[in-house]
């Protein structure tokens, strides 16, 4: 037996300080933003109370509106970064300040929103927006350090892939026969005082099932075996269980009316094979896949036909169904190339925010008003930072399904904020899923937590090698091909 | 030896599986940041490209809290007259008033809760000095209205002509356009029932009035003149006449030999009848044009449609504006010939749909307001001008213009047009043709037009209709006079036209 | 309007070019990581072909290492040998910490560290000689 099979997952934590001066470095800059970024949020905010109030302008301090709150923020922060230090481990710098900022700035529009659009009470306090925003970020950041400084091996999760497939099968299902509906999609599950989405848990579950899948097949992916017209498909065997994973898990998701998972899934889905084939007919033929589901999705649900019509033309009923659409694009346009400052966005107007959900279907549309141009492209460049540092782990990974694992949580990040991006920009219709780490939702900020923990897992440089390759053994032993002779 | 054939594959060392990641990786990131290229485009594009047009749109939540505080320029007509002006209120808020229910449908309504309507509503942004959102918007500078650069409007519309087109409409529903033909400068435009724009405008009593508005069948806020389609009736005749004569399918002197003896037993064209009542007074006599006119002659018609094809007659209606939104201050409603959902030339169904088309029935539907522009087309020597209410902005703010009258198209030549001016003419002076437009013709002055009668089909009375130009030599005003339910043609818009008409000469002088 | 109106503004600008000077020295720390990068990473080691009766694979011919590495007749593997004296699933040379080991996945005909049977898992240093069915290898260090 192996020695180096018995890998257990959380190996003892063992203090071998070593300095991370780039990720001191890119903290300090955020912590330095968000500063500034609350003392202009503050003002702003005063400015506007005292003009509609008459009062004096000298009296305005530059103070962020929940000064406790933004330092218990970048403290945990740095808490975290003190661990990373004290720990040892050679994981990524970036990916950690990255998020910070996303957070950050995630947190700061929270606190600019109107506080009551989400209240909880724990303990006979209640508490607003932008509170509860910073507790799940405490959450989302604990998850993220206790990932990435104890989890030692990757075994866990390659090894037992059919077994989070059936988990992650289990999961949707509990949500389609328990769910709760909320505006026409059953997304949640509520258990006790707790609700979350179990379709933001479920992309992880897939990615690492899909990275376990394809890491193992990839050979026999890649080689071309059937033929169907001018496509080139993989033996139909080992290309059925992950289609009909696929399959089951969009069916049921759109069936729950969650057209944006439905739409990560399946783009992740494709992203990952090309990955670990590197053919293109694949991705042709899954593209052609989704222009005829597309089509066919569309004559045969209302739902997803009303939403295309609101896409292509808002202002057919910019009263009632597009209003949103339509709000928000009137939002962009006020916020110019510079925007109208953080906090001096249009308020709300009779009690109802401009942009109906501004904190969850369109975080995008607050930030084009208040930051401008400018800084939404920063913001999409920050996504693409945490893209593109996912990418770098997996092209460096030791070996295939650290590399599929790597890329394809970098993809999830990635083409989430893509589909919520577009469809806040009007260029794809607009889906229900969150902008990962800025808006508003307990189980996307601890779902992507769980993202980032694993990826600084894969990024460890000084990591040990994968476990010895203990399955394959077993099958190829009944497939060989004759015995040797002696 | 093994015995199992060899692939190039099993001899490569297997590096290049990683390799292999390795580079789909590099080019799946290459896809991500192209993708997310495409996003930054779609944010310059509303953020920069398409500020100004978002930050001016009147459901704008911005533009909805300045239109609170800001004063919105004044709306007058033609001389000088005011019939829109705003004021402070002891709040400081801006408050709006209306002079005359007959102009609401025009001017329409800018109310804090309904938002704009009419031309309140299209020109929004400059009666309220919008400068739209400079993209490079400053902290100091959000979104100056100052009341130096509000505009104001001054319209073509005389109010006392437009308040005698709502009084001679009376309790009838209906729609009056007057225009002048060598300008496109529009006189009046009146829609009955009217509404009280002011109660609309004032907060206490906004919201009672719009849900009473709103909830009258008679659809008092409906503008009828360009938004109302209705079956033309006989006054579409001279949309035929223009087609005839353009694609040369007929000339002032053609006659049908079949339109004598098929005035006793009716013209059957495929199936479907078509009738007359002038046989009477006609007798036998082939008819010309002129007189086919004159006597409303639908067999007649019938058949110069037929001569003329359906798809021509499409076309040649498109030039007067059939097909398409007319382009004008005000929204309007698209008048057709046809539904063409049918597979003949034009989309007609079949020739007894072109027969019927052609003296306004069938499938035909227009608004009061085409009918009027084929009426000055007609009128102006075959040149369509293009209809507008504003004819200048006013103010001191940077946009202040006049709006000078503009050629629309040539519509048929001048000839052709003269011929069916007096043919025109003949319809209303001519002896028999008084008796169809009785009241029409003004005193002294040359006029021409056509009555028309649309049947609806089943019980209920026809529609009124009629169209005109007075004087016939260099005309000063077109017409078109719509009367909901009115009866025969003669009964009620032929004599509302003639007073109308009147009523313009006595203000403007006789020629 | 007054100095107070004109802080606000240097403070709006002032968030932004900080967000912009974050992604500034973010891509400057992703250039060096490429630079690096594009050195090449360092090889952990080689498996020179010593030799090879069937003539395939060829001697002289060497191998780089993953830091895991299969060998075996089965097309799967890291390396792939067509010797019918190999299992499909032969052995798997690991790199772990700063040294090599090789592991022989009981195959039929056994893998050799210098002549010397290998029992399920032992260490493998530069130099060592390796067999693997017919084919001998040399473990050499890596390049670059």
């Amino acid at each position: 037996m192996s020695a180096l099979a018995q890998a257990r997952p959380l190996a003892g934590f063992r203090l071998h300080p070593r300095p991370r001066q780039t990720e001191l470095l890119l903290l300090a800059i955020v912590a330095a933003t968000l500063l500034v970024g609350g003392m202009s949020l503050g003002a702003t905010q005063q400015l506007r109370a005292v003009t509609r109030s008459g009062g004096e302008l000298a009296a305005i301090d530059f103070l962020p509106p929940d000064t406790q709150g933004l330092l218990v923020y970048l403290v945990a922060l740095f808490a975290v970064h003190i661990a990373f230090v004290l720990a040892g481990r050679r994981t990524d710098q970036v990916l950690l300040p990255a998020v910070a900022m996303l957070g950050g700035l995630g947190l700061l529009l929270m606190q600019r929103l109107p506080q009551d659009l989400v209240t909880q009470s724990f303990a006979g306090t209640e508490y607003g927006l932008g509170q509860l925003q910073l507790g799940w970020l405490l959450i989302a950041l604990t998850v993220i350090a206790v990932l990435a400084i104890g989890v030692r091996s990757d075994a866990w999760l390659r090894t037992y892939k059919y077994t989070w497939a059936a988990v992650g099968i289990a999961l949707l299902l509990l949500v389609f026969v328990f769910g709760s509906d909320v505006n026409g999609a059953r997304l949640s599950l509520s258990i006790g005082p707790l609700s979350g989405q179990p379709s933001e848990l479920l992309k992880v579950i897939l990615v690492v099932f899909l990275a376990g899948y394809l890491s193992e097949n990839r050979a026999l992916l890649a080689e071309e075996n059937t033929r169907i017209g001018p496509l080139k498909l993989p033996p139909l065997p080992y290309l059925a269980p992950m289609v009909a994973m696929w399959a089951i898990a969009l069916g049921i998701v759109v069936v729950q009316r969650d057209l944006g998972a439905a739409l990560l899934f399946f783009a992740v889905f494709l992203a990952l094979l090309y990955v670990a084939t590197g053919r293109p007919s694949y991705v042709i033929g899954g593209l052609i896949l989704f222009v005829a589901g597309a089509f066919v999705l569309y004559n045969l649900f209302g739902h997803v036909q009303a939403r295309v019509d609101i896409w292509l033309d808002p202002w057919a009923d910019p009263q009632d169904a597009g209003f949103q659409v339509v709000q928000a694009l009137y939002a962009f346009g006020r916020g110019g190339i510079l925007g109208v400052g953080l906090g001096a966005g249009l308020p709300t107007i009779g009690g109802r925010l401009p942009v109906p959900a501004v904190h969850t279907d369109y975080p995008l549309a607050a930030i084009g008003e208040e930051l401008g141009l400018i800084g939404l492209l920063a913001v999409l460049g920050l996504y693409l930072v945490v893209v593109s540092r996912g990418l770098r782990i997996a092209a460096a990974a030791h070996d295939d399904f650290r590399s599929l694992l790597a890329a394809g949580l970098a993809l999830v990040v990635g083409v989430q904020a893509f589909i919520i991006a577009g469809g806040n920009l009007k260029l794809i219709p607009l889906t229900g899923i969150t902008l990962p780490f800025i808006s508003y939702g307990g189980s996307s900020l601890l779902a992507n937590a769980l993202v980032v923990g694993l990826l600084l897992v894969l990024s460890d440089h000084g990591a040990e090698p994968p476990a010895a390759p203990r399955d394959r053994r077993r099958r190829f032993r009944r497939s060989r091909l004759g015995k040797a002779r002696a | 030896m093994s015995g199992h054939p060899v692939t190039i594959q099993d001899r490569k060392p297997r590096r290049r599986r990683s390799r292999d990641i390795k580079a789909n990786v590099f080019r799946t990131g290459i896809a991500v940041a192209c993708a997310f290229t495409i996003l930054a485009v779609g944010a310059g594009w509303w953020q920069v490209v398409e500020a100004q047009r978002l930050g001016v749109a009147p459901d704008n939540p911005a533009v909805i809290a300045i239109a609170r505080r800001a004063l919105r320029g004044p709306i007058e007509d033609r001389n000088g007259q005011w019939l829109a002006r705003s004021d402070r209120d002891a709040n400081g808020e801006a408050t709006r008033e209306y002079r005359d229910d007959a102009v609401s449908h025009v001017v329409g309504y800018s109310s804090r809760r309904y938002g704009t309507a009419g031309l309140e509503r299209a020109y929004n942004a400059e009666l309220l000095g919008l400068q739209g959102v400079d993209p490079l918007g400053d902290l100091t500078r959000k979104f100056n209205a100052g009341p130096d650069q509000r505009l104001g409007l001054r319209l073509a519309l005389d109010l006392r002509l437009q308040r005698a087109a709502v009084r001679g409409l009376g309790k009838d529903k209906g729609a009056v356009v007057m225009l002048d033909p060598a300008t496109g400068e529009i006189l009046a435009m009146a829609s009955t029932p009217v509404y009280d724009a002011s109660a609309i405008a004032d907060p206490d009593t906004a919201t009672a009035t719009f849900e009473r508005l709103q909830a009258d069948d008679d659809r008092p806020l409906l503008p009828r003149s360009t938004l109302g389609r209705y079956v033309p009736g006989s006054v579409f005749k001279i949309v035929t006449g223009i087609a005839g004569l353009n694609t040369g399918a007929i000339d002032p002197g053609t006659t049908f030999e079949e339109q004598p003896p098929a005035e006793k037993k009716g013209l059957v064209v495929e199936g479907f009848r078509v009738r007359d009542g002038h046989h009477e007074v006609t007798g036998d006599t082939a008819l010309d044009m002129n007189a086919a006119t004159e006597v409303s002659c639908n067999i007649w018609y019938a058949l110069a449609g037929l001569e003329t094809g359906g798809g021509r007659l499409v076309d040649e209606a498109a030039k007067l504006g059939f097909g398409a939104s007319i382009p004008f201050d005000l929204p309007t409603a698209i008048s057709r010939v046809t539904s063409g959902d049918g597979r003949a030339p034009g989309g007609f169904t079949d020739d007894a749909e072109l027969a019927s088309a052609s003296f306004g029935q069938g499938e035909t539907f227009v608004t009061p307001l085409q009918m009027a522009l084929v009426a000055s087309t007609v009128a102006n020597d075959g040149v369509l001008m293009k209809p507008h209410l504003v004819t200048a902005f006013t103010g001191e703010g940077p946009g202040a213009r006049t709006i000078n009258p503009e050629a629309w198209r040539r519509v048929m030549s001048e000839g052709d047009a003269r011929a069916l001016q007096a043919a025109m003419q003949q319809a209303v002076e001519g002896k028999l043709g008084r008796q169809f437009t009785p009241g029409a013709a003004v005193d002294g002055v040359p006029t021409a037009g056509k009555s028309g009668t649309a049947e609806l089909g089943g019980k209920g009375e026809p529609h009124s209709w009629f169209i005109g130009f007075a004087p016939v030599e260099n005309p000063q005003v077109a017409i078109a006079v719509l009367v909901e339910r009115g009866g025969r043609g003669g009964e009620r818009a032929a004599p509302l036209a003639g007073t109308l008409m009147e009523r313009y000469f006595e203000l403007y002088g006789k020629p | 309007m007054d100095g107070f109106v004109l802080t606000l503004w240097i403070i709006r600008i002032l968030f932004l070019l900080l967000i912009y000077a974050f992604l500034f020295a973010v891509v400057r720390v992703l250039l060096r990581d490429l630079r690096a990068a594009s050195r090449g990473p360092a090889e952990l080691g080689r498996l020179v072909v010593l030799a090879s009766p069937l003539g395939e694979p060829e001697p002289g011919a060497s191998y780089p290492l993953d830091a895991v590495t299969s060998l075996g007749r089965d097309v799967n593997n890291g390396i792939v040998l067509d010797d019918p004296f190999a299992s499909s699933e032969h052995a798997v040379l690991t790199f772990r910490g700063r040294n090599w080991y090789i592991e022989d996945l009981d195959s039929t005909n056994g893998t050799y560290v210098n002549g010397v049977p290998v029992e399920g898992l032992g260490p493998l240093g530069f130099g060592d000689e390796l067999q693997v069915g017919e084919i001998r290898f040399r473990l050499d260090r890596g390049r670059g």
